[in-house]
């Protein structure tokens, strides 16, 4: 057993590891995230998480409904530490698995991972209060410094495979022979108790979309990246789309990427490229694209908000389907704000909030959830979003980007660990005092 | 109606405290009387130093919760919810005053009975009856105190009735009743009892919970609780264990050494008993009684010469004791820590009274300690003096150089070459970079080292050479081994210790770049360290090379010719496009921190270093084209290359003829520097404060892009052609210009009626994405900047707390300069952050300037701003969360 592996089994029992291994653990860890872009690249099929929040045996339960690593493709959305008990211990694990097992991980940061926002909101308290000293706190801020802002999860299918029977009380939206099932919600004991389907043939014979996907493609075909490299590089010779209705979608334009970042859109990011652009190294700035990435929030509104945190913006239904059309997504996925059912997804799914701490901060009652993607295994499902979908009405380009379809997801949703799995959570207290 | 009440005839000495962003702020001592007048009773507190001026007026109404705490104090909430506190001087004081607010009271209630709802609820309330504390009671009395906790009348009436028959004490024996009859859910019923009656948030019922004879029962019965029914705490056990108190040399006061142990429960209640169930209204009670405590224990600690005397005797090189002395050090770092929380002035006090007696001494003792731990918690005690007034330190310093004494930055910085424990020497270069800043202006630091000194006549002595000097000597002290870089070729085989030690130096090194302009020229130009620094641009280890990157970028961002000039002399930029040849077109951060510092020139329109680039490194400059950075700056260079008879006299030096905004746009004051060095000099010890005038900057540019001239251009950067590519300052990193056009006018005009006055302001500034997107009119901003001044109950927690001090990028690059809206600029951070390190004077008292310019949507960042803005956050953070759902 490698020293790593012990590790891990420590911080799996909720036991801390010697500052010297600590100091190690995120040597090694900034050695790997320096390699990755600010925008990580993440292969479908994956499971999202969302903000953590220091509750290390949620955490525990998060992996126990989600899979365990490196069985299950993790990829969390910042806000690992602050305001729970176990910050600590839920980073440090979570920073091993990531040293253990680089593929299979995926930490992004969150507005948490700060250093000011941290000797607020009890990061820097539970440092000084388990190591007597700030350097741990120090070692950890420097790895914030180099987690990645965002992530690409590529080749997630649109449709899902629907998982066994569904509990009576199951509520679901049609479920016909030509639909495929596009979301599902399945709670802590993989018992469906939700679901949505779509339309599997959507002859799309939109008189529109010709002219428009004119633009698109001279745009995207423009964008040299990886990002959209990855995607079929050419969408010329549309006219005869509509009329083929081929259910497999010969001009596949796959689901299109899903962006994973803590926050949310920035304005002065109009493309997933710019984000490349950004010397992330650095404490999280007050204002500035990157301070955006981690501090925004969507919001009913038409266009751009003051945000009412006094950091990052609110963005509106229009902004994300732009985003959205222009970069080639089919989904924003994001944390960063409670939500009481675990997830919530607005503007006609073009973006889901995602949030894993439940019953957060052991009083707001509130369910947690992680969102599963699955792999777009065959060709098939990558037809262009039918007529009917969202944003048709608002015509341009909201009509365009309804070529690419959203991918399926399932939401696993889950409550707080059992309490005999953890025991009372407190802090812990100081050894001794002279004062 | 007259009232009856007799007002107490004599005057009270007391302080009068409010509650200000959680934190109890000293209105000032004062003399304290009830008085009647016009029939209102008021409590009046006419100043001790200015007899005429009114510290406090407040009239006493029937209702308002009036709290006596301890002996000598009363807290209640002013009608605007202000929460005030009276701290008597004697007792005896407090308890005259006391009656006569309860005489008032119950005579304002005897005066108007039921009339209204409230009195009467009262009334039933007061009739409210606990059974006799006995086991078979318990449910009846845990569901009386759950329904009358319910709302606040029953919860007063609740309180007074527990307070009167003293019935926590007479629950305390059911604990071990239950216990031995090993009944669970009696022992889980008295845990909900507890925890309704510490949640009443009443000060006395806390107090008294924390007492001798009660404490243990409490938390014994909080052991049990019935949502973790299968678990039992053990708080008994951490509390009874007296060991846990040490005690260097002993205090002698039975009234302070009560005190310590109270507060030391109460922190204990707060942190692990309570803390999954604390309210907000009984935290900040728990921590009102916390921070009054310890205001009185530090006050007898620091008042008290002999315990003083002996507890630096402690250290004495002749008293073998090391433990002790260990312990000692543990001590004096648990006091910093409490003093933190303090007001500056007691603050002030202690650490006056600690360095008379010789608290740097202790320092050297514990950062030369061979024990890490210890020496971090030296460095620790050292920089919580740095945080309270690092310019009454560096006052010191400076005091011990002009006495030919070896200064403390001399030995920190000794420490930090030698030092193996990585934590300490992190902490090391962070005290050094405080101690050292170049920015901070000596003469203030002088004036703070203390009147005696300031009264010798030697002003001269201190004069800006002697400081530059010194600078100059420490700084060659601490970059040697940079220096000594210069005869290694191989830097392949660095040991772990080296490439730790050279980023902390590159580090800090970049740090006083970018506090001051000229301070340290003469030492990166006599050292020649800027070759050295490139040198680690060739490291294996990416992370140096990623530090020494920051520290070319800052270069760069000064836009200062004479560094521009030494970086285009060397082989910099070489070194630079290495490191992109090597990483691309790989996606990592590395790869992007070089994009980031292209793009920066690029967009800045840097002439000198464009043409460098262009000349020098043209063919590589070429061949990268998997982003469009390096194209446009070869276009950029056509361009240039365009004013063929102005060639000439594109010099370095010309350059503000050309592209006076894009100049005045990095850093207006220092800018001029450039032409006359001296008046420059001279404006900066003038203004201590260059942000002000970095914030004019992009006013002015406004100004420049609105001129006809500049047409459609962006502010930001233009040259006197209007060349086409201009337009895509947006665009930095899309690859073609044309085609971005075309999206972004479909998406704009989709985007509705609205939009068209913000399209119009695009005309003038197309590059910037916020002024075609954020249509929120300017006014919003002042009503943010207000609710930011509303909203700081935040604030002193993080001036409070430890502060960051390492480095925050200079120049975040195009985010910062493009969003002029929110023009808190990354160069006013470093002197917010450093001004948060002065400790709490200066964010509490700092006098607001807010300055909204509302044509030009630019907004003067205060001194607190963005501290301000970082706490609002997080306020909103909760506030949107729990809306969230």
């Amino acid at each position: 057993m490698s020293d790593l592996d012990r590790a891990i089994a420590q911080l799996r029992a909720c036991r801390l590891i010697p500052e010297s291994q600590v100091r190690e653990l995120c040597y090694k860890a900034r050695e790997l995230l320096i390699e990755e872009g600010n925008v990580v690249c993440v292969d479908a099929p994956v499971t999202i998480c969302g903000d953590i929040h220091g509750q290390f045996h949620d955490l525990m339960e998060l992996f126990r409904v989600g899979g365990d690593v490196p069985d299950t493709n993790y990829l969390f959305m910042g806000d690992f530490v602050d305001r729970g008990f176990y910050s600590l211990e839920s980073f440090l694990l979570l920073l091993c698995l990531k040293v253990r097992y680089p593929d299979r991980i995926t930490l992004i940061r969150g507005n948490h991972e700060s250093r000011q926002i941290t000797t607020v909101y009890g990061f820097y308290d539970e440092c000084i209060r388990k190591y007597g000293s700030a350097n741990v706190w120090r070692y950890c801020c420097e790895v914030f410094d180099y987690l990645a802002l965002g992530a690409l999860v590529l080749g997630a299918s649109s449709g899902l495979e629907p998982t066994g029977p569904a509990l009576e009380t199951t509520s679901s939206t049609m479920s016909l022979d030509d639909s495929e099932l596009e979301t599902e919600v399945l709670n802590s004991r993989g018992e469906v108790t939700m679901s949505s389907y779509r339309p599997k043939q959507p002859r799309t014979d939109s008189p529109l979309l010709p002219s428009l996907s004119q633009d698109k493609s001279a745009t995207s075909s423009t964008t040299q990246t990886p990002a959209s490299s990855s995607m079929p590089p050419l969408r010329s010779g549309w006219a005869g789309t509509g009329a083929t209705g081929d259910s497999s979608g010969s001009y596949a334009t796959g689901t299109g990427a899903v962006l994973c970042v803590h926050g949310g859109l920035s304005p002065l990011i109009d493309s997933v490229d710019k984000i490349r652009l950004i010397d992330r190294k650095q404490e999280v700035p007050h204002e500035g694209a990157m301070c955006d990435l981690l501090w925004s929030d969507p919001d009913e509104i038409d266009g751009w908000g003051l945000s009412p945190r006094g950091a990052g913006f609110l963005f509106g239904g229009d902004i994300v389907k732009h985003f959205n059309y222009k970069n080639d997504l089919s989904l924003i996925a994001r944390a960063h704000q409670l939500v009481m059912e675990g997830y919530k997804e607005m503007f006609d799914g073009g973006i889901v909030t995602v949030w894993s701490a439940p019953n957060y901060c052991y009083r707001c009652g509130n369910v947690a959830s992680i969102l599963e993607l699955g792999e777009d295994a065959s060709n098939g499902g990558t037809v262009a979003r039918s007529n009917g979908d969202y944003g048709r009405s608002t015509g341009g380009a909201a009509g365009a980007a309804a070529v690419t379809r959203s991918p399926g997801r399932r939401y696993r949703v889950f409550e707080a660990a059992a309490q005999d799995t953890r025991g009372m959570p407190a802090k812990k207290p100081v050894a001794d005092y002279f004062l | 109606m007259a009232l009856e009440v007799q007002p107490p005839s004599d005057r009270k000495r007391v302080k009068v405290y409010e509650l200000r962003d959680n934190d109890w702020f000293d209105r000032g001592t004062g003399f304290c009387t009830g008085q009647i007048l016009d029939d209102e009773p008021r409590i009046f507190v006419e100043s001790e130093d200015e007899p005429n001026r009114v510290l406090l007026e407040t009239k006493i109404s029937k209702d308002d919760g009036y709290q006596k705490q301890q002996e000598t104090l009363i807290v209640w909430t002013e009608p605007n919810g202000t929460d005030m506190a009276l701290s008597f001087q004697e007792a005896e004081g407090c308890a005259v005053i006391w009656d006569f607010v309860n005489n008032v009271q119950q005579h304002l209630l005897s005066l108007a009975p039921g009339e209204d709802a409230l009195s009467d609820e009262i009334e039933s309330y007061q009739s409210i009856m606990l059974p006799a504390p006995d086991l078979g009671n318990l449910p009846e009395i845990d569901h009386i105190m759950r329904t009358s906790s319910i709302t606040q009348a029953g919860r007063d009436a609740l309180s007074k009735l527990v307070i009167r028959d003293e019935y926590i004490p007479k629950l305390i024996p059911l604990v071990s009743m239950a216990e031995d009859l090993e009944s669970l859910p009696d022992l889980h019923r008295l845990c909900n009892i507890m925890k309704s009656l510490i949640l009443l948030n009443d000060n006395t019922i806390i107090e008294t919970v924390v007492t001798d004879p009660v404490i243990l029962g409490v938390v014994g019965a909080l052991e049990y609780d019935p949502e973790f029914p299968t678990h039992k705490a053990n708080h008994r056990q951490y509390l009874a264990d007296q060991t846990r108190y040490k005690e260097v040399v002993p205090i002698k006061d039975p009234l302070i050494r009560h005190k310590i142990r109270y507060t030391w429960r109460l922190q204990y209640l707060k942190d692990v008993v309570l803390a999954r169930i604390l309210d907000d209204p009984t935290f900040s009670v728990l921590n009102s009684l916390i921070f009054f405590n310890q205001v009185e224990i530090v006050n007898h600690i620091q008042s008290n010469a002999q315990f003083l005397k002996e507890l630096f005797t402690v250290f004495d090189p002749r008293n073998a004791d090391n433990k002790r002395k260990e312990d000692a050090v543990q001590f004096l770092h648990q006091c910093a820590v409490i003093a933190k929380n303090l007001q500056a002035p007691a603050r002030a006090n202690l650490f006056a009274n600690f360095i008379n007696h010789g608290l740097f001494a202790v320092i050297a003792f514990a950062i030369k300690h061979p024990k890490p731990p210890l020496r971090t918690t030296g460095i620790d005690l050292l920089v919580s003096l740095l945080d309270h007034d690092q310019i009454m330190m560096r006052g010191y310093m400076l005091k011990a150089v002009s006495e030919k004494k070896t200064p403390l930055t001399d030995t920190l910085i000794d420490l930090l070459h030698t030092e193996t424990d990585l934590g300490v020497k992190n902490q090391l270069a962070d005290a050094i970079k405080v101690l050292l800043d170049p920015q901070i202006s000596m003469p203030d630091a002088m004036a703070r080292a203390g009147p005696e000194h300031f009264n010798k006549p030697r002003s001269n002595i201190f004069s800006d050479t002697f400081v530059q000097n010194h600078f100059d000597e420490s700084a060659r002290r601490l970059f040697w081994p940079l220096k000594r870089l210069e005869n290694s070729d191989n830097l392949n085989d660095l040991t772990f210790q080296d490439v730790t030690l050279y980023s902390h130096l590159v580090d800090i090194l970049t740090f006083f770049v970018r506090q001051h302009l000229y301070r340290s020229r003469n030492v990166i130009h006599d050292e020649s360290l800027a070759p050295r620094v490139a040198q680690l641009l060739t490291v294996p280890q990416k992370h140096l090379k990623l530090t020494a990157l920051k520290f070319f970028r800052t270069l760069i961002s000064l836009q200062d010719t004479f560094y521009q000039a030494m970086m285009t002399r060397n082989n910099t930029f070489g070194l630079i496009l290495d490191i992109v040849y090597q990483s691309m077109p790989r996606d990592n951060l590395l790869n992007s921190a070089c994009l980031e510092l292209f793009e920066y020139i690029k967009r800045e329109n840097i002439k000198p270093i464009v043409l460098h680039l262009v000349e020098k490194y043209g063919e590589q400059i070429k061949n990268i084209t998997y982003v469009d950075t390096f194209q446009t700056l070869y276009l950029r260079y056509e361009q240039l290359q365009g004013y063929g008879a102005e060639e000439a006299d594109s010099t370095l030096y010309s350059q503000e003829e050309d592209l006076p905004g894009q100049r005045m746009q990095a850093n207006g004051s220092r800018w001029q520097g450039v032409k006359e060095m001296d008046a420059a000099e001279e404006e900066y010890f003038n203004t201590s404060d260059d942000e002000e005038e970095w914030q004019q900057d992009p006013q002015q540019n406004t100004a420049i892009s609105a001129h006809p001239q500049n047409g459609a251009a962006s502010p930001v950067v233009k040259p006197l052609v209007d060349y086409p590519d201009d337009d895509d300052e947006d665009d930095a990193m899309n690859t073609k210009v044309e085609d971005q056009t075309q999206p972004k006018q479909e998406s704009s005009s989709q985007e509705g009626p609205g939009r068209d006055t913000a399209m119009e302001s695009s005309e003038e500034a197309p590059s910037t994405p916020v002024s075609l997107t954020i249509q929120t009119p300017p006014e919003r901003l002042s009503e943010k900047r207000r609710r930011e001044e509303e909203d700081d109950d935040e604030l002193m927690k993080l001036t409070a707390g430890p502060k960051r001090r390492s480095s925050v990028n200079a120049g975040s690059g195009s985010a910062g300069l493009l969003r002029r809206k929110r023009s808190v600029s990354i160069g006013s951070l470093s002197s917010n952050e450093k001004g948060s390190t002065l400790g709490n004077t200066t964010t509490s008292a700092a006098p607001k300037r807010i300055a909204i310019n509302l044509s030009s949507a630019t907004v003067k960042p205060t001194d607190t701003a963005v501290d301000k803005t970082s706490n609002e956050k997080e306020n909103r953070d909760d506030n949107h969360d729990s809306q969230g759902g």
